[in-house]
Formats: structure tokens, C-alpha cells, sequence
């Protein structure tokens, strides 16, 4: 899975700008999958069918969207203002490499000398409205010519092996998600699922609520990233998950609380089959979940996550036995879901 | 020699002040071609030494640093984190940065980690956390770590160098290797030439602790005029109206003041105009942050000359830097050696 997060990770795909990922996914899953089709929001979805058919649909999502910026205008100099693209801390950007544009021009979001700084700024982080992009054209009129305002902005990060069985790179969350149901359609099935590669996650996780209304699921799994805090400077209490501990799943995000027929019947089958699995310690983040439970009529749901080190930053980074482990539960939830008649 | 590449091998090299060997041996390396011998001393401050023949010429001395700014290991924690020290490097930039860990079997990755945003209490979200505050994550069991890393391994920015738009380079330790470079074009454009005086490049260490290795070795060399070159500020975005900023692609910026004598450096501007080279002007009254200031208390004194190119966001990262300014320094420094003779000295 490794080689496919990778592919998966280097490409470009800010809510909003997800058709370089949509395409090479649909590509990918072609061959294996009954069905497929892109909705209005861009949304990708594909239906296999399983050994068994289901009363009602079976959904399960990721994101294809990660967090970047949008080119806002051109400073009198050639430099750029941007507005971020999904809940970026502005910490995580200064002096980052970036990338803008179906062309992918270079820049960087420059910080100036420390020489001209004072104790006091360096004491106070720049906002957005503070930063910009430098792709260094001399003038104005150089900028525009080679981006335009409204230009989606990646970060510029390699995909990399780090320590042991680890790897760093950007929009982890959730290519990672993706990575997984990928592998999981190139499988044979249990049951008929669909498979919602979803846009517009990182700004709210509309793209789900469509596809819900258009399924009418009785059971959603959803796969994401999750904060990992498990450093030394976080009280343990608020680590919320930890690298190494395997798959993370939990009893509620701050959107809805998951179906605890499903959490406990999930939680139990992977015991018994030694998959390794810890519980998400903190009620912190949304996720697909709530939008597709109140699409329609009304679904089950549970979210199951890789816990990822600095999410939402250029430099995410997550154990990739975690992840193996979120493919096995992952393929686990699919059984346990059953027929969905619920 | 081709400027922008020459100056991509040097960045991209590691060594931070107090280590910089590696980055010695690529200087070395460099001169080579261009001068009679070169030398590496204790410290790794490379001499290259073009001598022009006659008794009692002058000496001429040409100086850039190769050591860059870092950050060095202090502990290897039983989770196999790390705790560091950073020098000068703005502590705004931490969280989230990409590190190259120099371990004594190679480099490894590190990320400074970044506190999740569930951790942040309401009212803290612009507050910067320093080195104090934050780890280095090497991705690996505290047993490993503890294995492949020891405290007072250099740590190192880890993005190569990119190409951006307008002549401009983007890269690590742009400050100083970048001068390095025009000092290495200079050497090309009078090889061959008859000179008037020794010169001696120098490829020095330290300067970022004070300009340790350059004072050493103009005590060495005891030169009759030491030029130091360094890096100065150019206009970013968010510069105040105080900051005193250049402009990039406008020429080496000639300073000017009680670090740079005046006599001469009014010498060297009537020789940029002449030769129409572009060029600009700094008034430094009192310190002027290179290695001028070190080298100007050798043994009984050694005059001094500073040259600059300017840089956009130093020490950082993403230092930004016109190829074109490195090439007319080289220029000008190449005119300073072709001129410089006992009337260049007194600067009559």
C-alpha cells in the first residue's frame, strides 16, 4: 500500500480543486468496480458487488480533499496574499515550500530576517493576513502572468520514509483513507458496498451529505485521519490517539454519536482476531459521519482512523502498520455491518 | 562555471557552524581550478592561495563563511524524541519544520512536531512555542533513536534548493555559500591575468557564533586589506519602513562606514561605475554583523572592506537570493583584485 499512498500523496488536490485525485482514482478502481460515476460536487463514487447483496445501501467514504490556500491577490511587488483552504494553524506554514497552480510554480511563504525581528514579534505568530507567497517574480505584472487570484496552493512535500516503518508527507489525511478503500475494491467482497471518495471534506465535509441523500445508506463507515498528540509536551489524557497502537475508533466525534451496536460488535470481532485497534480518547474532530447520517432518511455510522502526527500541515506523518491495521478493521466493519436492515 | 549550479552544491552541502568540514572539502574542491594551492586548517576554514609573483606584493585577502545556522541535539527521549537548541533560527517557524538529523551514520529525517489543535487553549492560537517547547520526531522507538542519535548531533533545514521566477534561487545557507560563489567567479575572471597583489580566498567557519575562523585567520595571513562578504537584507512584504532593505537584481551592495573603510570603498564604487556594473550603497556606522568586525582586531589591525549581496528571508529556510547579484559581485570583486595595488590600499 505503500507505493499507492505515495502516488496518492503527491498529488495536488485542495477542497474545491479535487479532479487530479478523482481522476487517478477512478482510473485506478475502473477495472474492479460495477459502477462508477463523478456527481455534481465532484464526488466519486463506486459500487461493487459483494458475495451478498444488502437491504439497504452500505456506504463507505475518505476525503479526497487535503488542506492548502487560495491565491487571494498580488501584493504592489509580485508577491502573493493567500486565504487558507480548510482549519490550517498559521503556525505550520512559515517558510514552507509551496507549489501553485495546474503548473505548479514554485514558492515559499517567507518570513523576514531574524535580524530585523524584536523579541516582543517573535513572540506573536503572523496570521494569514500577514503572510504571503513568494514565487519571486520581480514585478506585479510578472506574477500575474504566471498565477491567477483564485490559483489553488499546495504544500510542497515529498512523500518520505522516516524512522521505523514510518512515513512523512503531506494530505496523509486522508489520501490515506483513499489508499485503503482502494486496496479494499481490488478485493473480492462480503457484501455489496459503495464507496464514496468524497470532496470538500476539510471545509465541512459537504460533499457527503449528497451522497447520502442520494444512497439513502442504512450504514456509513467512515475512514479518516486523527489527531496524533502522544508527545511529551501533551498531558497523557489528551493524546487523543498514538502511533503504533494501531487503528483508532471511537464512540462519538462532535458531529454525532456512532451507532454502539456497531462499535461494540466491531471492537469485539477485532479482538478476537488480534487486529490492533485503540480508542480515539478525545471527542475533537468531525468527520464525514454526521453529513452522511442526516442525508436522507437517516444512517448508522462509526468513523475508523489512522492516527496521523501533525495533521493538517505539510508534514504529516503516520506509522504504516497503523494503517495496515485500519485496512483489516476496515474490511471487518464491512462484515459486521451485515445486510443494513435497519 | 556555472554560477547557480556551483552555488545549489554548496547549499544543498551540511555543515553547520562548528562541523563544517563536508562543506570545506566542496569549497576546497572549488577553488582548485582557480588558484595556485589551497589549504584546510584545523577548523575547516579553506585557504586558496593565488600568488601573483613579486616581493612584498600586497595581500589581498577574500573571505566568505560556509558555516550555516542550525540546530543541535540535547536530549534523546525515552519515546525517542528530541530535544534541541536552535541557533538563529526564528522560533516562528517551528512547528511542522522539516530537519535533517547529521547522526554519525548519516542523515536521517526529523519534524519538529506541531501541537494539535486540540491542545490549544482558547486565547493561545498566536502564541509561539520555542525549542523549549517542542520535540523532534524521528518516526522511531526511543531503543532506536537512542541508537542512531546522540546528543550534540547537528540538526540541519532539510529542503533542497528550487529554482523560482526572476533570476531568483530559493534555498538553505544562501547566506553565506552564495558569496562563496562570486568569490569562485571572481578567481575565473582574472585567471590568467597579471595581477598586482596575493590574493588569498578564504572559505571560513564559525561566523555565525562571531566570526571566529576568519579573525584566526587574518591573524594567519595578516592581510593588508581583508574583504568580507556577506549577505544583507533585501525588501520582503513585511519589512517596517525602518528596516534598512535592498532591492534584488540592483548589484552588490558596497557598505560603507567605521567597519568598511570609506577611502576604499569610495575607491571600489568609482570602479563599479566605471565598469558599469550595477551596485548599491549601505552606511554602517558601528557593527556591521560580519566577519569585517573580527577580522578588523587582528594581530595589530587589518583593513577592512565589506561587500553584500542581498538575501530575502534570511535564515530561514526559503532564503531567496538573485543569481545575477552573485555574478556582478563576482565582477566587482574581480575589478577590486585587477585594480588593487598600493593605491587601492591607502585608498588614495
Amino acid at each position: 500500500m505503500r507505493e499507492l499512498l505515495k502516488d496518492l500523496c503527491e498529488l495536488d488536490g485542495v477542497s474545491g480543486f479535487e479532479d487530479e485525485v478523482c481522476l487517478f482514482i477512478k482510473r485506478r478502481i475502473l477495472p474492479f468496480v460495477d459502477h462508477v460515476n463523478v456527481d455534481a460536487l465532484g464526488n466519486l463514487l463506486a459500487f461493487k458487488k459483494g458475495r451478498k447483496p444488502r437491504v439497504r445501501p452500505c456506504i463507505v467514504s475518505a476525503h479526497m480533499d487535503e488542506v492548502g490556500f487560495l491565491v487571494k491577490g498580488f501584493t504592489d511587488k509580485g508577491e502573493l496574499t493567500i486565504v487558507p483552504v480548510g482549519a490550517i494553524d498559521p503556525r505550520v506554514v512559515v517558510g514552507r515550500r509551496v507549489r501553485i497552480g495546474d503548473k505548479r510554480i514554485p514558492g515559499a511563504i517567507g518570513l523576514k530576517a531574524i535580524h530585523l525581528t524584536t523579541e516582543e514579534e517573535r513572540s506573536i505568530a503572523p496570521g494569514f493576513d500577514q503572510l504571503h507567497i513568494d514565487i519571486g517574480a520581480p514585478t506585479k505584472d510578472d506574477a500575474e502572468g504566471l498565477v491567477r487570484v483564485a490559483d489553488p496552493v499546495t504544500f510542497d512535500s515529498r512523500f518520505i520514509p522516516m524512522g521505523e516503518g514510518c512515513v512523512k508527507a503531506k494530505a496523509l489525511d486522508d489520501r490515506a483513507g483513499c489508499a485503503v478503500m482502494i486496496t479494499m475494491l481490488e478485493a473480492e467482497l462480503e457484501y455489496d458496498t459503495w464507496f464514496a471518495f468524497t470532496t470538500n471534506g476539510e471545509i465541512g465535509y459537504r460533499g457527503a451529505s449528497v451522497v447520502a441523500r442520494r444512497l439513502d445508506p442504512g450504514v456509513c463507515i467512515v475512514l479518516d485521519g486523527t489527531a496524533a498528540g502522544d508527545l511529551p509536551e501533551v498531558d497523557p489524557h489528551l493524546h487523543g490517539t498514538g502511533l503504533r497502537k494501531g487503528a483508532a475508533l471511537s464512540f462519538m466525534d462532535r458531529g454525532t454519536i456512532y451507532s454502539r451496536r456497531l462499535v461494540k460488535s466491531l471492537t469485539e470481532a477485532a479482538t478476537d482476531r488480534g487486529i490492533r485497534w485503540q480508542y480515539k480518547q478525545m471527542v475533537s474532530d468531525l468527520t464525514d459521519a454526521s453529513t452522511l447520517e442526516r442525508g436522507a432518511s437517516g444512517a448508522q455510522t462509526i468513523t475508523l482512523s489512522v492516527p496521523v502526527r501533525n495533521i493538517r500541515s505539510a508534514s504529516s506523518i503516520i506509522c504504516l502498520s497503523d494503517l495496515d491495521e485500519l485496512s483489516k478493521l476496515a474490511v471487518l466493519a464491512i462484515r459486521e455491518a451485515g445486510d443494513c436492515d435497519v | 562555471m556555472d554560477l547557480r549550479e556551483t552555488t545549489k552544491r554548496l547549499i544543498n552541502a551540511f555543515g553547520v557552524s562548528g562541523d563544517e568540514f563536508r562543506v570545506a572539502e566542496i569549497a576546497a574542491d572549488l577553488m582548485r581550478p582557480f588558484v595556485d594551492r589551497t589549504e584546510i586548517d584545523q577548523f575547516g576554514n579553506v585557504t586558496g592561495y593565488r600568488l601573483c609573483g613579486r616581493v612584498g606584493a600586497p595581500k589581498l585577502l577574500i573571505d566568505a563563511h560556509i558555516d550555516q545556522i542550525g540546530f543541535m541535539v540535547t536530549e534523546v527521549t525515552e519515546q525517542g524524541f528530541l530535544r534541541f537548541v536552535a541557533m538563529g533560527v526564528d522560533q516562528r517557524m517551528l512547528q511542522s519544520l522539516e530537519l535533517v538529523v547529521l547522526t554519525r551514520s548519516g542523515t536521517i529525517p526529523g519534524v519538529v512536531c506541531a501541537i494539535p489543535a486540540h491542545q490549544q487553549k482558547s486565547g493561545e492560537e498566536k502564541k509561539v512555542l520555542g525549542p523549549d517547547d517542542l520535540v523532534v520526531d524521528l518516526g522511531m522507538s526511543g531503543e532506536t533513536a537512542r541508537k542512531t542519535v546522540r546528543v550534540g548531533d547537528y540538526m540541519v533545514f532539510a529542503d533542497p534548493a528550487v529554482d523560482v521566477q526572476g533570476d531568483t534561487l530559493c534555498g538553505k545557507a544562501i547566506d553565506d555559500r552564495s558569496c562563496l560563489v562570486s568569490i569562485l567567479h571572481a578567481l575565473e575572471l582574472i585567471k590568467g591575468k597579471d595581477v598586482n597583489c596575493d590574493i588569498l580566498a578564504l572559505a571560513s567557519t564559525k561566523e555565525e557564533l562571531g566570526g571566529h575562523g576568519a579573525m584566526g585567520c587574518a591573524y594567519t595571513h595578516n592581510p593588508d586589506l581583508a574583504i568580507a562578504l556577506d549577505v544583507c537584507h533585501a525588501r520582503t512584504p513585511d519589512n517596517c519602513p525602518a528596516d534598512t532593505v535592498f532591492e534584488m537584481g540592483k548589484g552588490p551592495v558596497v557598505v560603507i562606514g567605521s567597519n568598511s573603510r570609506p577611502r576604499v570603498a569610495r575607491r571600489v564604487l568609482e570602479i563599479a561605475r566605471a565598469k558599469e556594473i550595477p551596485h548599491q550603497v549601505k552606511a554602517v556606522p558601528g557593527s556591521s554583523g560580519t566577519n569585517a568586525w573580527s577580522m578588523q582586531l587582528a594581530r595589530e589591525g587589518v583593513q577592512t572592506l565589506i561587500l553584500s549581496i542581498p538575501v530575502k528571508y534570511m535564515h530561514t529556510p526559503a532564503e531567496m537570493i538573485c543569481m545575477k547579484d552573485v555574478e556582478n559581485t563576482g565582477r566587482l570583486l574581480s575589478e577590486i583584485c585587477l585594480a588593487y595595488d598600493a593605491g587601492l590600499r591607502e585608498g588614495q
